[in-house]
């Protein structure tokens, strides 16, 4: 009997050896945790904490190299109005090579002004002046559980806050609650409670829960407690409302017959939209795309329909113009313009020729200068005019096709000067009708024109006279217009739209100086517009 | 028509005497929500941080009995209520006056705003604990004098020690109160 006493009493020391230490290793490890949070919070020396309301402690760190034997400090704290005292000190080892000097207060006074100082060999290391009901640090919540509520996506959280008397009104919690895997977790801030419910979470979700707490502030105040072992709770998953299912998926249904119905019954307005018909000039050209599969000189070949219908389009490129410069011929002012019907009425080719030499002469004059002797001479030269006519209706009635020309590449369209108007007019009406090309230029002796131009560019004169551009001539030679220095050149893009040129005249050549800046327009009948434009090197050597 | 007159005139009298009712007032309902002497203390706090933040034309003109704030718990919780309520009481009158005398020392208008306050707050103070059941106490004079009392000189320490009684006393007993024990058991 006394053995089974002996056995029992042994069985209970175990026992209660066993809580004691383990309430002693949490003792410690809470301790251990409350030294780093403020050697982490801390700034000032010494740093003390109270954990409850009899409990003080400070502390301060030092190298191990640089710090003395345990001796050689004191630790004195002073009350208001009261004697100092002193506080035996305990030395710990800590990481880093550092040491760890402890005072332990087993009774404290609050709510008075508290003056603490260190002294190592009589000299004052540390000084600091505190209230200690400030400064606690508590340990943190224990028994933190979470349960489910009615509701599917809250979860209710509870703990009990540390053992002070006096102080649980005074405390507030943060509880910090995050899905497992994410590193951005939500923080709430409960006063004076123990519990919280967690609302607006995700359906079917794993949460981490910790909480930690600290006092408020208005009578007694410290440091956050470091925070709980967290807790784990999954969230029910998501139910599907059936009522929602089903009033999303008939609202889709009709929608979408909806919309069938609206496309279905505009189809053809949507189809046309949405592949636009892409014009072809198959309605132009009857028969060359179905019986001729596109070739056009087939097709030309055997009708005759291409000619009548568009003449433009076969006399746009290929056509020489009729029309000469009258100017170019010669720089001297003798140089009348008669001889020039002569050469027009050679065959072309040759005027190819004479072009070429007359390009040669260095000395090509302005126009202008030479407009005056030049259309005084013209006004007088009715058989130009006339011969133009001529030459037109020779050009028509021959139907030459032109691919062949004589004029192909190194063209330029010449530009007649007429002084008058009536007669311009005439030609303008007989031209513009019947030829594809015409360069109509009529000018006063003020107007100022070009020698050479690719395009019969004409200053406009507030008489009828215009000029109608035709297509421009690829130019290759660009060797000759460098050439005469007195040559002002002028090129157009024929495009069917108005232009502004301004031409400058030679000065030095004859002494004149003239500056014209013309208005040009440059019309093209619309039927002309299928020519092609090409661009010309503006060479302005004045 | 006059038996409606006569009711209104019946419910009036009845409303005035009740206002006019003299010397006995009936139990006031005992205030134990503490938020109420936290405001208080944090309206005593900006008193004490305007003090500080004072440079010119606020300090005590004499020195003045201010009541100790030291609390050590474990003598704290072996006093009776009644001598933890003498306590209490002694010190706020002691504040109450010296508040008092600095209102009349101090020349700065911000500063006296915030001394209002403080006083104002005390007299509250007597009153919430009136409402605890708490009765009335006058210290004699020469006993306050000699126990429990401090000397301070500067308004500073004068403040400081006035947070610090409301803190740490006033509010012990305010926790402590019997009325409020009932409520919470």
């Amino acid at each position: 009997m006394i053995c089974d006493h002996l056995s029992r009493l042994l069985a209970l020391h175990v026992i209660f050896c066993a809580m004691g230490k383990a309430s002693i290793d949490q003792g410690a490890r809470n301790h251990g945790k409350k030294v780093s949070i403020l050697l982490r919070e801390e700034p000032e020396n010494p740093k003390c904490f109270a954990q409850s309301r009899k409990d003080f402690t400070c502390f301060w760190e030092e190298d191990e190299e640089l710090s003395g034997s345990l001796d050689q400090y004191s630790f004195t704290y002073t009350y208001q109005n009261e004697n100092s005292s002193r506080c035996p000190l305990k030395m710990l080892p800590a990481a880093g090579g550092k040491r760890l000097f402890f005072c332990h207060l087993n009774q404290t006074q609050m709510f008075v002004q508290t003056d603490i100082e260190v002294h190592r060999e009589g000299r004052l290391i540390h000084n600091r002046s505190l209230l200690i009901e400030l400064v606690f640090i508590l340990d943190p919540p224990a028994n933190v559980t979470v349960s489910r509520t009615a509701q599917p996506l809250q979860l209710n959280l509870s703990w009990v806050p540390p053992a002070l008397k006096y102080m649980d009104d005074s405390m507030i919690y943060e509880v910090i609650y995050t899905t497992v895997g994410s590193n951005v977790g939500q923080v709430e801030v409960v006063a004076a409670s123990s519990e919280l419910i967690l609302r607006g979470l995700q359906p079917g979700q794993m949460y981490k829960m910790r909480v930690r707490v600290k006092l408020d502030g208005i009578s007694y105040n410290g440091y956050w407690s470091a925070w709980s072992d967290p807790v784990f709770m999954e969230t029910v998953p998501a139910e599907l409302d059936l009522l929602i299912m089903s009033l999303t998926l008939i609202i889709s249904f009709i929608l979408v017959v909806l919309s069938l119905t609206m496309l279905l019954s505009h189809r053809r307005f949507v189809v046309k939209k949405v592949w636009p018909t892409i014009p072809t000039p198959d309605s132009k050209f009857k028969g060359l795309f179905s019986v001729y599969g596109g070739d056009f000189q087939e097709w030309l070949g055997q009708t005759n329909r291409g000619i009548r219908l568009t003449p433009a389009f076969f006399y746009s490129e290929e056509c020489p113009s009729p029309l000469e410069v009258l100017s170019e011929l010669s720089p001297r002012p003798s140089l009348p313009f008669p001889p020039l019907p002569p050469k027009a009425f050679r065959a072309l080719p040759s005027v190819r020729k004479e072009d070429d030499d007359v390009k040669t002469e260095p000395e090509d004059r302005e126009l202008m200068d030479r407009g005056d002797p030049v259309l005084s001479e013209q006004r007088t030269a009715t058989p130009h005019n006339l011969w133009l006519i001529d030459r037109i209706r020779a050009l028509n009635q021959s139907q030459v096709p032109c691919s062949q020309s004589y004029l192909l590449e190194s063209q330029d369209t010449y530009v007649t000067l007429s002084g008058k108007n009536q007669n311009i007019d005439e030609l303008d009406d007989v031209l513009e009708e019947t030829l594809p090309l015409e360069v109509l230029f009529a000018s006063r002796k003020t107007a100022s024109y070009e020698s050479h131009s690719d395009l019969g560019s004409v200053p406009q004169s507030s008489n009828s006279s215009r000029l109608s551009s035709q297509s421009s001539f690829e130019y290759p030679n660009h060797a000759w217009m460098t050439k005469g220095p007195g040559y002002t050149y002028m090129a157009v893009a024929d495009s069917g739209i108005s232009m502004d040129y301004s031409t400058m005249s030679r000065v030095e050549d004859f002494g004149k100086a003239v500056i014209y800046s013309n208005d040009y327009k440059n019309e093209i009948p619309a039927f002309r517009s299928p020519f092609l434009p090409s661009h010309h090197h503006i060479d302005d050597d004045g | 028509m006059l038996q409606k007159t006569g009711r209104g005139l019946l419910t009036l009298l009845l409303l005035v005497m009740e206002w006019t009712r003299p010397g006995l007032s009936s139990p006031l309902r005992p205030i134990c929500d503490l938020r109420v002497l936290d405001h208080f203390i944090k309206e005593a706090r900006d008193a004490e941080v305007a003090m500080k933040s004072c440079r010119e034309g606020c300090s005590l003109s004499e020195s003045v009995s201010v009541p100790q704030t030291t609390v050590d718990f474990d003598v704290w919780e072996e006093k009776n209520g009644l001598d933890q309520a003498h306590e209490v009481q002694s010190g706020l009158c002691l504040l109450q006056q010296a508040l008092g005398l600095l209102k009349t020392s101090v020349t700065n208008t911000a500063l006296h705003s915030h001394l209002d306050n403080c006083i104002r707050n005390l007299l509250s103070i007597n009153a919430v604990l009136r409402s605890l059941n708490i009765q009335e106490y006058t210290p004699p004079a020469s006993a306050a004098e000699l126990e429990g009392t401090w000397r301070v000189s500067s308004a500073t320490d004068l403040l400081q020690v006035h947070v610090n009684f409301l803190r740490g006393k006033v509010r012990l007993l305010l926790m402590d109160a019997q009325a409020c024990q009932q409520d919470v058991s």
